[in-house]
């Protein structure tokens, strides 16, 4: 063990430094953050195809990444009250046994035929989020929710329901969180895709938070951050059990991760939620085409 | 309805806090072990790394890391104690819940 890892680590060595690994955190920080995914759509192919970091090692690393980013952002969207903690740990239930279940089945879906179809439904997705129909509803439900959202304490509807100061609109907004069960559902099919796929539930988690359930596109970013964060850290401490996690590497990463998603939070907590939904359905494209390429063995 | 938020804001304060002491011990360590290692003889790029086992700045790092990586497990524990003070039975057993389902995700990846 200790010999492969000092082979390996003298081939590393020659292609890597600080500020290259600390850069890539800064740029995954910011964007995961903000965005509420995590950053490893970044993270990983930088690392393998810029840095040519062994895969496991890569996604070891990345993941320790994203579990500082999510932690990071968590802090700071909890104190500002824009995460929902109590939404986030319902939708958790479902989303952790889909992650185990995506882990089980990965050896007998083909990952090809899997990209493409889930490349097609975030192209759908993504012409949601930046649809007119959809931005206009954004905006009412911003305003309409201004008012106190559910008096029915006891139901799970009305414990769910929530409020924040948002700073672009200047006022308070309140609002309910409705289609619970199908948000779990989406909550167990996003844990799958993201074993599956190797990518951040995120990228499903935000547009159903959103477009289905009623939350504002910051409390969504918010609260998928904060899942990020539980979600992620299990299978980091798999990759550290598994010797995956190298300090030297990870130490740069972790201190850019976090100066961007510091960064990250601020813009989020700044920007209005339609350019918000307008960035992410920019986003989700790009993740499409990313879904793709490596379906025709592009990346 | 007052109780509620009254509730959240308390289960809010109490998260941001320890995400953000788990962030700034994580940060600290791994900033002093990022110092000891640019501080050896000949450093001064990540060559130091093929005795990676043998440098304390490596173990001053993963204890860090470690720390970072329990945060979350340990934010959930903090919320099971959140909703017990309240009395939030339902919330009580999601939280519990999230916990074990993360327990034995981790055991079943493990074994």
């Amino acid at each position: 063990m200790l010999l492969w890892r000092t082979t390996l680590l003298n081939e590393l060595s020659l292609g890597l430094n600080l500020w290259a690994l600390g850069g890539t955190g800064l740029v995954a920080g910011l964007l995961g953050s903000a965005l509420g995914v995590g950053g490893g759509f970044i993270l990983v192919p930088i690392l393998t195809l810029a840095l040519h970091l062994p895969i496991h090692v890569a996604i070891g690393s990345s993941l320790v990444a994203i579990v500082a980013n999510s932690c990071t952002a968590a802090g700071i969207y909890t104190k500002a009250k824009l995460a929902n903690i109590k939404l986030g740990l319902l939708l958790e239930t479902t989303t952790i046994p889909g992650a185990v279940i995506g882990g089980l089945v990965v050896a007998f879906i083909a990952p090809s035929i899997l990209s493409a179809l889930f490349g097609l439904v975030l192209l759908y997705v993504a012409y949601t989020m930046v649809g007119r129909r959809y931005l206009v509803s954004e905006d009412v439900l911003s305003a309409d929710n201004s008012v106190a959202p559910d008096n029915t304490t006891d139901s799970l509807s009305g414990s769910l329901a929530n409020s924040y100061y948002d700073r672009n609109l200047g006022r308070v907004v309140a609002y309910k969180v409705s289609r619970v069960p199908t948000g779990l559902g989406a909550g167990f099919f996003a844990g799958i895709l993201s074993s599956l796929l190797g990518i951040g539930g995120g990228t499903i988690k935000v547009p159903v938070m959103n477009l289905v359930m009623g939350l504002p596109m910051k409390a969504a970013i918010a609260t998928s951050t904060f899942m990020i964060a539980i979600t992620t850290t299990v299978g980091a401490l798999i990759y550290h059990y598994h010797g995956y996690i190298y300090p030297f590497i990870v130490a740069p990463l972790v201190i850019g991760v976090v100066i961007g998603a510091i960064l990250g939070t601020e813009l989020a907590k700044r920007a209005g939620g339609i350019l918000l939904r307008r960035i992410f359905g920019v986003f989700l494209f790009l993740v499409a085409l990313l879904m793709f390429l490596k379906t025709a063995n592009v990346i | 309805m007052e109780s509620q938020k009254f509730d959240d804001s308390r289960l809010n304060n109490w998260l941001s806090l320890g995400f953000r002491l788990g962030i700034a011990v994580c940060l600290a360590l791994v900033i002093i072990g990022l110092i000891m290692l640019l501080s050896l003889p000949g450093a001064k790029d990540i060559q130091p790394l093929v005795r990676l086992d043998q440098i304390p700045a490596a173990t001053v790092i993963s204890v860090g890391i470690l720390i970072l990586l329990l945060t979350p497990i340990i934010q959930v524990i903090l919320s099971i104690v959140l909703f017990s003070k309240t009395r939030n039975r339902l919330f009580i057993g999601i939280s519990v819940a999230v916990f074990c389902l993360a327990a034995v995700s981790l055991v079943l990846a493990l074994v």
